[in-house]
């Protein structure tokens, strides 16, 4: 397994990038005020990509809402040790995921007191809908949905991690690496494994 | 012609990380079989793409990422600041006396209550004895049944106040005493005569 730090050269850094930067050296300058409403502009672009990882991770919408919060403030509070020439979204999708991985070790703690209520969660599965869809249609969407879900969550972890990173998240391999601090071929491997495994699952039926 | 095939980890790596070479795009535009395979590949991904991301935005709504982007900018707003102290009431520690919490004001108002309460028991005492001359009796309230004042409402429904009338002994006013300090009620002032010094712990 060789290092993360020698994979292949990242595409040019992105808007948030530089934005991430730029509120470095507002926090560093002491601006401590003007950094925060710069970052309430990084917040929103990284949101909704933040919640769709958190979510896939956590499959629990309480769960994710902490994750991502979490996240985002352990980045601002960082952020003077965010490296200007990598791409904010992979140091980003780094702390999201132990952010996850965390509640997730934490949650399973719990689930061994409780008593399971529900296996379903709050939130029902949410299907592909559209408009014009009839309840026959809807009725297999949401079956459907739940088997790709399904099929999702039996993968081994690392699998899912690499899945979720690169295909839902749309990294590359190369910034999946840096992330995960895994080589790429070893990202390479892990995608190749989940999508073998989704597409038996889900071509069988 | 089927040697030369797309295997299945190669279309695996055409759909999610590499482009195609000239000689596989050759392959795909002349091979409806692979062809067919790589397109039903993506369209597998596409679609468990599709479905988490519906699941994620059916679960985070706009308003709910609006707030949630409050929630993380308030949390900023007071990070690095110092944690404001609020003071616990005084007297609650056990395992410090409460005089030593008392400010000498505190301790002047209750020295003079408590001093007032003793020359207003002793005054009592002895004006009820010289008053009545018959030890026993604290008090005598007399009813008043003859001439009872009466209200009169704006709506004109009237109320009579009527002065009850008892006569009982020290002991039993005592008695009165003590079985209302044990009652329920008492028990709401609890917290206030903890807070309280004792007469003893002023000095």
């Amino acid at each position: 397994m060789t290092a993360a730090g020698a994979a292949a050269p990242l595409a040019p850094l992105s808007r948030d990038s530089q934005l991430a930067a730029e509120i470095k050296g507002l926090v560093a300058g002491g601006e401590r005020d003007v950094a925060r409403e710069r970052y309430g502009e990084l917040v929103a672009h990284q949101q909704r990509r933040a919640v769709r990882i958190a979510y896939q991770y956590l499959r629990d919408v309480h769960d994710a809402d902490e994750a991502v919060q979490d996240a985002f403030i352990k980045v601002f509070t960082h952020i003077t040790s965010y490296r200007e020439d990598r791409p904010f979204e992979v140091w980003f999708t780094r702390i999201l995921v132990n952010a996850c991985l965390d509640l997730r070790k934490s949650r399973s703690r719990r689930l061994r007191w409780a008593v399971p209520m529900s296996s379903t969660g709050d939130v029902p599965p949410a299907e592909p809908v559209t408009q014009e869809q009839t309840p026959e249609q809807r009725l297999v969407s949401r079956e459907r949905a739940n088997e790709i879900t399904e099929a999702v969550e039996s993968l081994p972890a690392r699998q899912r991690t690499v899945f979720t990173m690169c295909h839902l998240a749309e990294q590359t391999t190369a910034e999946v690496s840096q992330a995960l601090g895994l080589s790429e071929a070893t990202v390479r491997v892990h995608l190749f494994r989940a999508i073998r495994k989704l597409r038996r699952l889900l071509e069988r039926n | 012609m089927k040697a030369s095939h797309l295997s299945d980890d190669r279309l695996i790596e055409l759909c999610v990380i590499d482009e195609a070479s000239a000689t596989e795009q050759q392959h795909l535009s002349a091979c409806a079989r692979c062809d067919a395979r790589r397109g039903r590949l993506r369209r597998l991904l596409d679609e468990v793409s599709d479905t988490a991301t519906a699941a994620a935005d059916a679960a985070f709504t706009p308003e709910r990422l609006v707030r949630q982007q409050a929630r993380i900018l308030a949390h900023l707003q007071h990070e690095g600041r110092p944690a404001r102290v609020i003071a616990f009431p005084a007297g609650h520690g056990a395992h410090e006396p409460m005089v030593s919490r008392t400010r000498p004001g505190s301790r002047w108002i209750a020295a003079a209550a408590v001093a007032g309460l003793l020359v207003g028991g002793i005054a009592g005492r002895f004006g009820h004895d010289y008053s009545f001359g018959r030890p026993g009796l604290s008090r005598v309230i007399v009813a008043r049944t003859a001439e009872q004042p009466e209200l009169r409402a704006s709506d004109g429904s009237t109320a009579t106040i009527r002065e009850v009338t008892a006569s009982i002994s020290d002991d039993e006013f005592l008695n009165q005493l003590e079985i209302a300090i044990d009652g329920p009620s008492a028990a709401a002032l609890q917290p206030i005569n903890e807070l309280t010094p004792r007469s003893w712990e002023v000095r």
